[in-house]
């Protein structure tokens, strides 16, 4: 879909005002994110294209869309792979007796 | 429509995968040097240190300080400074204030640009689909959602965050107030009536 | 010198252009009109693919009725929309 952020003017239901607990990991996605802008590695516009691109935009949560976004915008950087992330992340997985 | 905006309907839920996957990669990114640890702990103390309070002691002082009124509105990260809030950056505020004639509603549907230096992280409805999507199309449906109705003759100014420039509502004074203190009126401004959902909180007692 | 003063009428140009872009769909093609000039920014559009954004764009933002927006707008005619436009958006109107 394209644009799928390009929301303005849509036809949607009630505004749900339940506000949930940010996690900790969303508020280290948030700092990882803007650390990385701070530091010159991207740009908040970057991110926005990179949030933008995302083919399930629709599905994923705010922070999900910023840790998915962040994820590509390193790898598309070459600073990180994607093997290299998945198995980091299964090792963190096993350490911790996650799923 | 939401997606898993709102996951936690109850116990036993389960965790996104995003959540391993950032910590995978904070692993890797401190690992290779790209980002230390104190880089990452400094953004989330910044984070903590900015809240709503931040934006009710701007609108208390201007509402007590026609002055500082005028430079709120003039230069926006300039009066913050003198309150000690630090909104510096590459991003400009902008505070759009409220009149008898004019009530004033923000939104960014294009993806929930807030003011966050001031204000802290916005709240889950600001960033969901049904609010980015609706507040431009029928604000006063949206507000009277929040319980806001803009009394007859107002008229209703939406303001889409597009570009580089983030903008915060200065509610008006609620009637009654005369004589308060700063830290009374500051603890009258809510969140919501920032970004203009909704207006301050009346007075406790009729004065 | 800005091409656009307070108080010009201008529409909202629909360009067509695919990837980042900060003009949202539902103002293309309208008209409206220039409430400030908010100065120059490095262009979005560019920075998002990894550019410098120059040379810098004037940042315009534009006032739009309302009704003229929307058809069946729930409100009065005095109601209107904000939005900040990049220059290169806009045509006098």
């Amino acid at each position: 879909m394209e644009r799928p952020h390009d929301l303005g003017g849509e036809p949607a239901g009630p505004v749900d005002r339940r506000e949930h607990e940010v996690e900790d990991w969303e508020r280290l996605t948030d700092a990882i994110t803007i650390a990385l802008d701070r530091k010159g590695v991207k740009t908040t516009d970057e991110h926005r294209r990179a949030i933008e691109s995302l083919p399930d935009y629709r599905e994923l949560s705010y922070y999900e869309r910023w840790a998915a976004a962040t994820e590509n915008l390193l790898v598309e950087k070459g600073l990180l792979s994607r093997e290299e992330i998945d198995a980091r992340a299964a090792e963190l997985s096993r350490a911790w007796g996650e799923r | 429509m939401s997606g898993h905006d709102h996951p936690h309907e109850g116990p036993g839920r389960t965790a996104s995968p995003y959540a391993l996957r950032i910590r995978a990669i904070e692993s890797l990114l401190v690992e290779k040097g790209v980002l230390t640890e104190a880089e990452i702990q400094d953004q989330i103390e910044y984070m903590y240190s900015r809240s709503p309070a931040n934006g009710a002691r701007l609108v208390a002082r201007a509402w007590v300080d026609p002055e500082f009124r005028r430079r709120l509105l003039a230069d926006t990260k300039a009066a913050a400074l003198e309150l000690g809030i630090d909104a510096s950056g590459p991003v400009e505020f902008v505070v759009v204030e409220n009149t008898p004639e004019v009530h004033n509603l923000i939104v960014c549907t294009l993806c929930s640009c807030y003011p966050r230096a001031i204000l802290g992280r916005p709240p889950d409805w600001y960033k969901s689909f049904e609010y980015r999507s609706r507040a431009v199309r029928e604000p006063r449906a949206v507000m009277r959602e929040f319980g806001h109705e803009p009394p007859e003759g107002v008229r209703v100014a939406v303001h889409d965050s597009t570009a580089d420039v983030r903008y915060m509502v200065l509610p008006m004074r609620p009637e009654g107030t005369e004589g308060m203190s700063e830290e009374e009126l500051a603890a009258l401004v809510t969140r919501d009536s920032l970004i203009g959902v909704s207006v301050p909180r009346p007075p406790a007692r009729a004065r | 010198m800005s091409p656009f003063e307070p108080g010009d009428r201008v529409r909202v140009l629909d360009l067509g252009k695919p990837g980042h872009v900060r003009t949202p769909r539902y103002v293309r093609g309208k008209t409206g009109r220039v409430e400030r000039a908010l100065g120059e920014f490095r262009n979005p559009e560019d920075l998002a693919y990894g550019g410098d954004g120059l040379p810098r764009r004037g940042l315009y933002r534009v006032a739009f009725d309302q009704r003229e927006l929307w058809e069946g707008y729930e409100g009065p005619a005095g109601d209107s929309l904000y939005v900040d436009v990049y220059e290169h958006w806009l045509e006098g109107a």
